[in-house]
């Protein structure tokens, strides 16, 4: 009992864990920065992780859309599926962050930046993807739209990825994955950072064994429910006699 | 507001939300459970 409970439970324990530790790196790095300007720099070690963990979990949507449409398999399906959710979340997030970077730097919550927008259009497509999940009951014909969207929507993550090279705009180009190496001089900002990917990569990792658990025991109670033999139109109901010959 | 309190708008929005996430998914989790009749 206690071995099942440890087992149920080690995605929540690694969860707490991996982000105390990821605060307390934050907390304890050196706050000025020239360019960004002193304690709002340590936005950075969550607004980036929230990011980059936008795009893995919309890469393995990406990776589970194809296994399906090549096995057929609905197991890939449900990694697509806990995994778009997931990066629902986490997009929806960095663009949270995002807005209270731009505020208390560049003095607004928005503008109609390359990278912004690429972002907000990749939210509303990966809810799009989550509303069209529930389009039908049908568990292979759900599968099989999903991972059209799942597909084409990866398209998206280059794009969002690469629009501060392609085009101008406020928001700052890339930090740490450079040609001429990490603009993060700084090695404890540089180790705030990594270590905040890090515990948003294991949050992701907790996150999609408990999302895909969840998606087991739906399953369950589907079959459990269509096991049970109900009256169409209720018990009270009873067949009318209608006094013809027999 | 100062960067501190920048700081701990943006730490309560990541934090806050990701326990109202995970919460979510742990309620779903209990109560599909039960709904099928196996114990926590």
């Amino acid at each position: 009992m206690q071995a099942q409970t440890l087992n149920r439970r080690w995605p929540w324990v690694a969860i707490v864990l991996s982000l105390t530790i990821a605060f307390v790196f934050a907390m304890i790095s050196p706050a000025a920065d020239s360019l960004q300007g002193f304690e709002r720099v340590r936005i950075m070690y969550v607004h980036v992780p929230a990011a980059w963990l936008a795009y893995l979990a919309f890469f393995v949507t990406f990776g589970g859309s194809v296994g399906y449409l090549i096995t057929r398999n609905l197991r890939w399906d449900r990694i697509a599926a806990a995994s778009a959710e997931i990066g629902v979340y986490f997009t929806g997030l960095a663009i949270a962050l995002g807005m209270i970077w731009g505020k208390s730097t560049w003095g607004v919550w928005w503008t109609w930046d390359a990278r912004l927008t690429l972002t907000a259009i990749m939210f509303f497509v990966y809810l799009g993807y989550l509303a069209l999940r529930r389009t039908t009951d049908d568990s292979v014909l759900r599968a099989g739209r999903a991972a059209v969207l799942g597909v084409l929507g990866a398209v998206q993550i280059p794009l969002v990825h690469f629009s501060v090279i392609w085009w101008r705009g406020l928001h700052q180009g890339p930090s740490v994955v450079r040609a001429d190496g990490p603009a993060i001089q700084d090695p404890l900002m540089l180790t705030a950072l990594i270590v905040g990917v890090l515990a948003f990569t294991v949050v992701y990792v907790s996150l999609m064994v408990k999302r895909i658990e969840l998606i087991h025991l739906e399953d369950r109670k589907a079959a459990i429910d269509q096991s049970i033999e109900r009256p169409v139109a209720g018990e009270a109901v009873t067949v009318p006699d209608l006094g013809g010959s027999s | 507001m100062n960067g501190w309190g920048w700081v701990a708008f943006a730490y309560a929005t990541a934090y806050g939300s990701l326990a109202v996430f995970a919460g979510s998914i742990a309620w779903r989790i209990r109560n599909t459970r039960r709904s099928i009749g196996e114990t926590e």
